[in-house]
Parts: structure tokens; sequence; C-alpha cells
């Protein structure tokens, strides 16, 4: 669990998480084949599409939720349930209490819900004086050893057999064995008595259907038919936004939260709970049944014009399985209660800034969890305005102030990194990299050679560029540098201007033009976002252009997706904000589709390329074809494992969290490595410095460069 | 008569295979009663799981009878399987089952609905008998007519419609036996309720 803490704790939590080789193997082991079943599991259903539906209708279900709760209320009240509204977590609490109280219940049994431990209801119903066992057997194997859980579906990933076994030996105090088999065994015997004995059985619920009062509850293990069967007392906790309309809406989340959550069809058992039913055990023969709807926060929410999208959420953890952080630090550190990219989210609004204030920083923003979220939820999206809400409510930290005072003026940026090159001679020891930056510039870098300020930066170059340049080009393309090609990587662009006069572009290199503003969005300045934004347009008058390419994924993925939302009340500047997005190309696709250079325009010297698929070309931009046949013609394409996962670099997360940043990278490198190839490619030239800088330290003799320079040499 | 989708009766054998749901063609009723009843006698002694609230753990005990249950069958259906039960040394009940939590062998159930695309049995479990009964026996087995079987989910919902609209209602879907994988991933049946989930297929 998370509490309070400075950032310093945080990270010495994160580092302890990857120390821990189990956790490390067995996540990695699931982020692997998580991919692959899922995939398998969509084959035969229109992913998008249904997602796309889950998306609407939830959002058309959160403008209507009162009327919703009032049909639910009054068709589950004919049906004998009383239905509750709790405004508080302290309020639903005190809810279940009274129901326990008056119903003179002691001990209550749970199956698994994710709004219970949102309002730590266990505890609640303990101070009262009740006994709460969990009936989940990963919630049970947790709840025994006193943690939380860190995954929403698979809450006891992080421990291994011989830790559950040692867990149940002290349980019922009999050696248990670590076959996993008889473990399970040992949790039906043990948990059937409790299901007998209980007097209360609280549920969760995965759907409400308003128009016929039913709850509905999906469980693999069955835990939850008996939680709600055996019991006298039936009460089900689920948040308000759980509310839909009708029986088609509570079938297209079926069809979507086992699929995604953990690549199976359907749960084994699918409850759907109309009215109360029949029970033995009371006066009349019907269960005691009661509905809370929790909102904590959840209407105020729904008037979010920005945030409000998370509460689409349908709580299959798939954020989780696909993040590469995740991966390497488990739930503990990726969550309070919620886990994975939507539990950085919830927590800040159910849990609040203090709780949330390290963990929305941890979140390399490399899409893969937009990509998959089962509810069309853009994620990193979120995270990135919270930062920002955070920044406004609080005040940010010096070093992100001090970039985004730098960045909002480009003069001072572009003088301050010319300055960079005279002031870094003396660390880079005649190397293209940086060799002994002081100890504590260099704290945690060590993963990786870090590149040197080129000696001349492109946009010093120019004149001589521009001066060497067919006229007359039947495209006119702006080129949009960015800040590490301009300064760092000059070459790569000079590659680039070389492939574009050979497909017939007239290329301009407007010199107002600054950093794309990524970066101070990342840190949740958005003052200095937008002011950056509006420099770049200014500089390019997007309307005379064709088309304005360039080399950074990140940067085309930042503007095409961002700009015209970041300069929406900008008077003025909607148009141009457009024109600009709409012109934004990323060179790969550029020279495939648009310059139509393919197979014929390059000679093939067969060697040896991978590639990296920068997150935010793959997923940002939807474009994954176009380097590889590129490439294809150009050399002979090693492919790799995973090549679509993140390099750990996402700009000024390498410099936060290093130790994360490091690891990822090892992760790219073994699999690069494992592929044979000599040289390699990617989109981006964030990846291209972590993955040179990281060959460059393991000391090996591969290529690292941008896909551009590889065109530019091949080229006929 | 009702009509067959051929196409979904195949759909359902296909994706009944990978989660270990055990389909077996069977002509009629008195095909599945002997197919479910052959199954009893072939299985081991239940192994009972709860005593009471003493120890529970202290090793495993199975019990000296078969126990047979089948809850939702009409009163002809089951004094006629209740003989043939009998008459093979089982006990045989239809309600009741609060009093054998500690578990019994096989529950026999007949299906409301299916859906194909999932392997799912749809039964209507208003009576608290067919809850516990489809969940604490070892194996469960369901027959289910190839002519309830609908292709996808979305065409059971004028049924579920009708079925939840007109009153309280407690409905299961139902897709194989009671799993988990919650430690270490390792996929294991039979957490909670049954270690078997049967379909005896039957013609019409
Ligand atoms: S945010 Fe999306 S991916 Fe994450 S748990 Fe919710 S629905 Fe699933």
């Amino acid at each position: 669990m998370q509490h309070a803490e400075s950032m310093k704790e945080y990270r010495e939590r994160l580092q302890g998480s990857l120390d821990n080789s189990f956790l490390r193997e067995t996540l990695d082991k699931f982020a692997v084949a998580y991919k692959a079943n899922r995939l398998t599991i969509f084959a035969d259903i229109n992913e998008k599409e249904l997602i796309q539906e889950i998306a609407a209708a939830k959002d058309e279900g959160l403008t209507k939720i009162e009327e919703l709760y009032t049909q639910f209320k009054d068709e589950a009240e004919k049906r004998g349930v009383h239905v509750h509204r709790a405004a508080t977590a302290a309020e639903a609490n005190e809810i279940v209490c009274r129901i326990a109280k008056e119903n003179n219940c002691k001990l209550v049994i749970k199956s698994k819900s994710m709004t219970a431990e949102e309002i730590h209801i266990n505890h609640a119903l303990e101070e009262h004086g009740c006994k709460v066992v969990e009936t989940d057997l990963g919630e049970w194997i947790i709840q025994l050893r006193h943690e939380g859980p860190t995954h929403m579906v698979m809450p006891a990933i992080h421990l291994s057999r011989y830790q559950v076994a040692d867990t149940f030996t002290d349980e019922t105090k009999l050696k248990q064995d670590s076959d996993i088999g008889k473990l399970v065994k040992v949790a039906r015997r043990e948990l059937r008595s409790r299901f007998a004995n209980a007097d209360m059985g609280i549920s969760g619920a995965n759907f409400a259907v308003a128009d016929t009062g039913t709850i509905g509850i999906c469980t693999n293990e069955g835990n939850g038919r008996l939680t709600t069967t055996l019991p006298r007392v039936h009460v089900a906790l689920a948040g308000i936004d759980k509310l839909v309309p009708n029986i088609h809406d509570a079938l297209r989340i079926i069809r979507v939260l086992p699929r995604n959550a953990t690549a199976q069809a359907i749960t084994t058992y699918v409850s759907w709970m109309t009215g109360s039913a029949e029970n033995t055990l009371t006066p009349d023969k019907r269960k005691i049944m009661h509905v809370i709807f929790l909102d904590n926060g959840r209407t105020a929410l729904a008037q979010d014009e920005i945030c409000k999208s998370a509460l689409r959420c349908v709580r299959c953890g798939a954020c989780a399985n696909v993040c590469p952080v995740y991966r390497l630090v488990g739930g503990h550190q990726m969550g309070y209660v919620y886990i994975g990219a939507i539990g950085l989210i919830l927590t800040y609004f159910f849990h609040g800034r203090e709780n949330a204030r390290n963990l929305v920083q941890n979140c390399i923003n490399c899409e893969a969890c937009k990509d998959v979220c089962a509810a069309g939820i853009d994620l990193p999206g979120i995270i990135q305005e919270i930062r920002a809400r955070l920044v406004e409510e609080e005040g940010a930290p010096a070093q992100s102030t001090l970039l985004a005072k730098v960045l909002e003026n480009r003069k001072i940026f572009h003088s301050l990194l010319r300055f960079g090159k005279f002031a870094q001679r003396p660390v880079t020891g005649g190397t293209p990299y940086i060799r002994h930056l002081p100890q504590i510039f260099m704290k945690g870098q060590g993963f990786r050679a870090l590149p040197a300020i080129a000696s001349k930066a492109f946009r010093d170059r120019w004149k001589d560029i521009e001066k060497s340049l067919p006229a007359n080009g039947k495209i006119r393309v702006g080129l949009f540098a960015g800040c590490a090609q301009d300064f760092v990587y000059p070459e790569q662009l000079e590659a680039a201007v070389k492939v574009l006069a050979a497909g017939g572009c007239s290329v301009e290199f407007p010199m107002g033009q600054s950093c794309c503003g990524l970066p101070v969005r990342m840190m949740g300045e958005r003052e200095a976002a937008e002011k950056t934004a509006l420099a770049n347009i200014k500089a390019f008058d997007p309307a005379r252009l064709d088309y304005i390419v360039t080399l950074c994924a990140s940067c085309a993925s930042h503007i095409k997706n961002h700009y015209v939302e970041l300069l929406a009340d900008a008077p003025g500047m909607r148009t141009e904000a457009q024109q600009f997005a709409s012109r934004i190309r990323d060179f790969s696709s550029f020279v495939y589709d648009v310059l139509g250079m393919k197979e014929d325009a390059f000679r093939n010297s067969g060697e040896k390329i991978g590639y990296h698929a920068s997150c935010h070309l793959c997923r940002g931009l939807n474009v994954t074809e176009q380097p590889r046949k590129l490439i294809r013609a150009a050399g002979d394409y090693k492919e790799s494992k995973e090549e679509d996962v993140c390099c750990g670099f996402g700009g000024t997360y390498s410099m936060k969290f290093p130790e994360i940043s490091g690891q990822i990278l090892q992760h790219k490198l073994d699999n690069l490595e494992a592929s044979g190839a000599a040289t390699i490619v990617a989109d981006c030239p964030g990846c291209v410095m972590q993955i040179r800088g990281g060959e460059e330290k393991r000391g090996n003799k591969v290529k690292v460069e941008h896909i551009a320079e590889l065109l530019a040499r091949q080229l006929k | 008569m009702a009509t067959i989708d051929k196409e979904a009766v195949e759909l359902f054998k296909q994706k009944a295979a990978p989660v270990s749901i055990k389909v077996v063609e069977v002509k009629d009723m008195a095909e599945a009663v002997a197919y479910a009843l052959d199954t009893c006698e072939k299985k081991d002694f239940c192994e009972l799981v709860y005593c009471g609230t003493e120890q529970t753990s202290a090793g495993i005990v199975k019990a000296e009878k078969k126990m047979f249950c089948a809850p939702n069958l009409t009163d002809k259906e089951y004094s006629a399987l209740a003989a043939l039960g009998a008459e093979r040394g089982f006990d045989m009940l239809r309600s009741g089952m609060r009093g054998h939590l500690e578990g019994i062998d096989v529950a026999f159930t007949t299906a409301d609905g299916a859906v194909a695309e999932t392997a799912t049995t749809i039964i209507e479990c208003m009576s608290e008998d067919v809850r516990l009964a489809t969940m604490i026996a070892e194996v469960h087995v369901v027959a289910l007519k190839k002519s309830q079987i609908k292709k996808t989910s979305y065409d059971v919902e004028p049924y579920l419609q009708k079925l939840m609209e007109k009153g309280v209602m407690y409905t299961a879907f139902i897709s194989g036996a009671s799993r988990t994988a919650d430690i270490e991933r390792v996929l294991t049946l039979g957490v909670h309720g049954p270690l078997e989930l049967h379909i005896a297929l039957m013609e019409g």
C-alpha cells in the first residue's frame, strides 16, 4: 500500500520491487503470454468496433446517471431489494455496518469487489465486531498475509506457490505442500465452512441493469454464486458508474471484460440477480438483499470534461497487463487500491492527492494502455492532465518550472543548448558521448551513455544545406526538427533532407521553430506547452505548405494529437492549429506513402537490420507497416521479439526514474541482440539515443541509427 | 418441432473443448440420464470438504456412498431418474442441498438456453437448491437440446429480457468448471465449485 511519502521513498520502494526476481520473472512471462492470448481471443470479433461501442454507451450512460439510478431503484425495490446510495466511502461503510447490525451478522464473506476495497469495508466491519473472510482465492491469500492486491484481476500474482504454502501452513496449523493443485484444494476445504456459516455475503457488481433492476457478477471460481446464495443477507456494492440502461449493454460488457482481462471468451460464471431470490434461512424464504451505489466523487468526475472518460472503465486490468513499468515493479508500486494506468488516475480522484502525487509521475507515456483499453480511455492523456492539475494545485518542483520557463522562450532555450556544447567539452573525451559528467548530474544514468551536443546545430548548418538543394520540388515540405535532432543529431536531419530531395520535395526549415512542447506537457506545465505550440504554428505558417515532416515520432504524435486541444482557447488559433496538425507527417509513412519511394528507390545492402517500433509511431500514429517495408527495401530485416514495446526512454521519464528506464532498456537490448541484427533503426531520435546509449554501455558493436540515415545511405 | 442451427451446434462444440467442457451427444433425455448415472458410477467417491466448524484441513475424507442430485427436473422426469439411481445404490435427492454442503458427487440439470460462441449454458436458478447443487457437486452434467443453442449472446437477449422483466430471477451463465489461476497463473479446476462440467447434447 502506498502512503504519503516523498519521491525519494517512492523510488526506494520501486528499487525494492526491481530487486524481486520472482516478481520480475512472473510479470515478464505474463506480459508476453497475455498479448499473444489476447490476440487469439479477439480474432473472431471486431475489437475496435466493440471498444468504440462500449465507450459510446458508457459516455451516454454517464449523462443520465440520475435517471438510471431512479429506474434501477424502482425496479429492484419492486422485486424486494433495498437500494441505497452513498455519497462517500464513510457513508457506504456506515450503511453496510448498519445492515450487519440490524440482521445480527457476525461472519461476513466476500466475493471480489474493487468497490469494497475502495471504501476499505473490511476494516469498517472488523471495527464493528464482524469477522470478514475473502473467498476469491487470490484475495483470501493476500488477506491472510495482510497485503494489498497487486493486480485488479489477479490480486496475488506477486506471490509464489511456496509463499502461498507457508501462508496456508500458518492458517491451518498443518504443513501444506507447495503443489498448486493441493493448495487450491486447501482453499476449497477451508472456505466451504466459511460459506456455510456466514451471515452476510458481500459482492461487487460488474454491471447494474436499470431496466430490470438486475445486478451481474462475473467470476471464474464460482465464489460469487456461493457468496450471493448461502448467507441470509446479501449486500452488493457498486460504483454508480456501473449502471447501464439495459440487458444489451450488460451483454456488451460481458463480451469485452473477460476477453480483455484474462483473454477468456467469457468467465466461467456470470450471475444475473434480478430481485431477491430464494433463501431458505429467512422467515419469508427470500434473501435479504441490499444494493449500495457508491458515489465517492463519481458524479463530480462525470462533470469533468477532460477526465470523465475514466468512468468508462470496466476494471479489466488490461492497462496494467501491457504497461512496461507495471511489468517491472508490480501492482504495489503502481496503484493504491486501483492498479495500473487507471489506478494512477483513480487514486487521484478517489483517494486524494497525497496518495497520487508520486504515482502519477510513474507513467512513461508509451500509450500501450490506451491501445488495449476495453473502454477506449485515453489513459496517458488523463494522467498528464492530472500532473497539470497537481502543478496548478501545489506548484511545480523547481526543476520542472525551470524547464518550462526556458522552453517558453525559444531564444533562451537555444542559446542554452549552444552554450551546452562548450560546457560539455571537458566531459566528452573527444567521443560523441558525455563521458564524465559530475556525479550529481549522472545519478542513476549509468545504464546508458548519453550523447554530447553536436558541434554545429542543424539550424546553423541549414544555410549551406539549403543552397545545395534543387529548387522547385513538386511537394512543399516544412521540416520540423524537434530539439534532439536539431542540437544533438543534426546528421539525422541531413540524411532526411537528402531522401526528401531525392523524392522530389522542396524542403524548408523555418528558423522560428522550437521544442514541440511534449516534455513540458508531460511535466504538467500546461502554459508552457501552449506557448511552444503557438510559437511553432507561427513559425511554420502551415497554410503555405503541403506537408510538415518530422523525424521524431513523439513530436509528430504530440502535435497531431494534442495541438488542437491545447490551443482550443487561444483566440483565432484554432484553424491554424488544425492546419498544422493535419499537415504533420512522420518521416517513414511520408516517404513510403506520399513520395511512393519503395524497393526501386533504394539499393539493398543485405545488412541485417533490426527495428524498434517507437511507441508514438506505432500507437500514437498507427504507423506500423511503412518503416518495415522501407527496411526490407534497404537491407535484410531481422524481426525481433516485442518490437513494439517501449525502449524505456520516455523523455524526461528516464531522468526521473532512471532505474526503471534502464531495466526496460535491458529487455529491449536483449531482444534486439537475439535477432542477430548488426544495425538497428528507429523512427525517433529519443529511441536512438536510448538504444545507442545502451548498446555503447554494453560494448556492443552494433550500429544504431535513425531510419532516415539508413535510407539516405542506400539511396539509388 | 424446434429448429436446430447446425452451425451454432458445431460452434458450441468447438468452443467447449478449450475450456475443458466435455460434450457428449445423446439421443434424448433417457440417454442423457443414463450418461449422468454412468458418470456418477465411474467417478471416485466425493471428497468431503465441509466438516462443520472444526479443523477442516486435517486431510482428505471421502464419502462412503455416492450422492446424486437433480434439482430442476419435472416430477415425472425425476421419479424415473430416482428409481434408476436407487438401483445403482446412489443416494438420490432433488432438494435440501443446504444439508449437504460437504459435497455431493453429481448434479444433473436441464438447461434453459445456450450460447455457442462462448460454450455457455444458461440455467434459471431461482431455487436455492439449483444454485447450490450446481456448485457443490464434483461433477455437473447438463442436459441441453441442440435446438436451444443460439449463436451469440445477443441472440439470447430477447429471452433474457422476458425472463427478467417479469419478476424475481436468478440466472446463471455457466461456461466450464469452477476455475482459478490465482496461484502463479496456473490454471486449476475445482476451486470452489465443480471440477468437471459435462454437456449431454440431445437431439431436438
Ligand atoms: S482503464 Fe481500460 S484497460 Fe484499464 S482497467 Fe479500465 S477498462 Fe480495463
